[in-house]
C-alpha cells in the first residue's frame, strides 16, 4: 500500500498534467485550473479517509477542512458579521475534521467500499451537484471539478493496487485486488453495500449538472482537435513564438 | 445491516438536502427545455432588451480570445428567473430576460471551434451575469 507522500505526490502530479491540459485547451480559466488542480489533489487523499490509524490523513484532513472553511468565509464575507463568521468557522472546521472523519471511520472498514470505482464516480457527482446547486458554477465547471475528484480518487485506488505487487519476490501481496475493484461480494452484507453505492449514482445523475458542455470539451471530435492543437507548436517554431 | 441503512439514510438526507429539480432551459431542440408556470407579474421582469445583440457583443470583446473573429447566433430574449445558491441563502437572485447565444471563436491555430452555448441574463438593456451552457439548476425559463 503507497504511504501519504506517494498518494500526495502522485495525485498532485496527474492533476497537475490534467488541469494544465485543461487549461491549454482553454476549457478552464488559470484561476479554475488551479482549483481544479487543488481539487484533483485532495481527490487523491480521499480513499483513506476509512483508515483508522493513519496519521497523514489527519495532516489531511486538517487541510481538506481548512480550505472548505475559508471557502465558506469567502463566500459570506459579504453579509456575515465578523462573530457570524467566527462560529460558523468553527463549526464548519471541527464538523469536517472530527465529526466527518470520525462518522465514516466508525461506518467503514479500511479498503472497503471507500476503495471502490463506483464511490470514485459518486464522488465525482457529488462534487459537480454541490458546486451548481451551492455554489452557483456553471455546468462545464461543476463537471470539470468533479471528474478532477474522480481521477484523483482512481490514481490513489491504482497506486494501492499497483504497491500490492511485490516485484522483488514476483509475486502478489495479500493487499491484491482490495483497491481498484467494482464492488464487494463477499457475503451478503457487503452485496447490499454494493447494491446501494450502485443504486445512488442514477439517483445522484438526476440532481447533477447538465453533462453535455462536458462531453463537448473533453470527448467530442472537436475535443480532439483541440487537444491535437497543443500538443506540438502550432507554427513549428519552438519556445519563440 | 446496520451500516446499510446508515448508508441508505445519508442517501436520501443527501437528496432531501437539494431542491427538487426545476425545469431547466435548453438552448435549440426541445430536449433540455422546461417552462415553469409563472405567478409573477409580468411587469417584474421588465422591459424586454432591444439592443441585446450589440451589447453581447460588446460584453463578449473584453472576456473571450480572439473576440474580434467570434461569431454569434442569437435567439430572442425570454423571461426568467434566477435562484441564489444555496450557499449564499436561496431564494430569487435576479429576475430579468435571457437571451440564449452561440459563439464560436478560432482555436490559436485558427479552426472555428464547435459553438459553444451561453446565456446571457439581463436587466434591462444591462447584462448582469454570462452563464456557459444551455441549462443550469437555478435557472428557470418562465412561460
Amino acid at each position: 500500500m503507497a504511504n501519504f507522500n506517494t498518494h500526495f505526490t502522485v495525485a498532485a502530479g496527474a492533476s497537475a498534467l490534467v488541469s494544465a491540459t485543461l487549461l491549454s485547451m482553454e476549457v478552464v480559466s488559470p484561476q479554475e485550473a488551479v482549483v481544479a488542480f487543488a481539487i484533483g489533489t485532495l481527490g487523491g487523499l480521499l480513499p483513506d479517509v476509512d483508515s483508522a490509524h493513519s496519521k497523514s490523513i489527519k495532516v489531511g484532513f486538517n487541510v481538506l477542512s481548512l480550505l472548505i472553511t475559508i471557502m465558506l468565509i469567502f463566500v459570506k464575507s459579504s453579509t456575515y458579521s465578523l462573530i457570524e463568521m467566527l462560529i460558523m468557522s468553527v463549526l464548519v472546521f471541527s464538523g469536517i475534521r472530527y465529526a466527518f472523519l470520525g462518522f465514516f471511520r466508525k461506518i467503514s472498514k479500511h479498503r472497503g467500499m471507500f476503495h471502490t470505482i463506483p464511490v470514485a464516480v459518486i464522488w465525482a457527482i457529488v462534487i459537480a451537484i454541490l458546486c451548481q446547486w451551492f455554489f452557483d458554477l456553471n455546468s462545464l465547471i461543476s463537471w470539470v471539478y468533479g471528474v478532477m475528484i474522480c481521477l484523483g480518487y482512481l490514481v490513489h485506488l491504482t497506486l494501492d493496487e499497483l504497491y500490492s505487487v511485490d516485484l522483488g519476490n514476483r509475486r502478489m501481496k495479500k493487499s491484491s485486488g482490495t483497491a481498484l475493484k467494482f464492488g464487494m461480494f463477499k457475503n451478503r452484507q457487503q452485496q447490499v453495500h454494493t447494491a446501494i453505492i450502485y443504486a445512488m449514482i442514477p439517483i445522484l445523475f438526476a440532481l447533477a449538472p447538465d453533462m453535455e458542455m462536458i462531453q463537448s470539451a473533453l470527448f467530442s471530435k472537436d475535443a480532439w482537435l483541440n487537444f491535437k492543437d497543443i500538443i506540438l507548436p502550432y507554427d513549428g517554431r519552438w519556445f519563440f513564438h | 445491516m446496520k451500516h446499510s441503512l446508515v448508508i441508505l439514510s445519508l442517501s436520501v438526507l443527501f437528496v432531501g438536502c437539494v431542491p427538487a429539480p426545476q425545469p431547466t432551459i435548453g438552448l435549440g431542440t426541445g430536449i433540455g427545455i422546461g417552462t415553469a408556470q409563472s405567478h409573477e407579474n409580468n411587469g417584474a421582469y421588465g422591459q424586454p432588451p432591444h439592443l441585446y445583440a450589440t451589447a453581447i457583443r460588446t460584453y463578449f470583446s473584453t472576456k473571450l480570445k480572439r473576440a474580434s473573429q467570434a461569431q454569434y447566433r442569437f435567439k430572442p430574449p425570454v423571461k426568467a428567473y434566477k435562484k441564489k445558491g444555496l450557499a449564499y441563502g436561496g431564494g430569487v437572485a435576479w429576475r430579468g430576460w435571457l437571451v440564449e447565444t452561440l459563439v464560436a471563436t478560432p482555436s490559436r491555430t485558427g479552426r472555428l471551434s464547435t459553438p459553444k452555448p451561453h446565456m446571457i441574463l439581463f436587466s434591462g438593456e444591462q447584462i448582469v451575469e454570462d452563464i456557459l451552457g444551455k441549462s443550469h439548476k437555478l435557472l428557470v425559463k418562465v412561460e
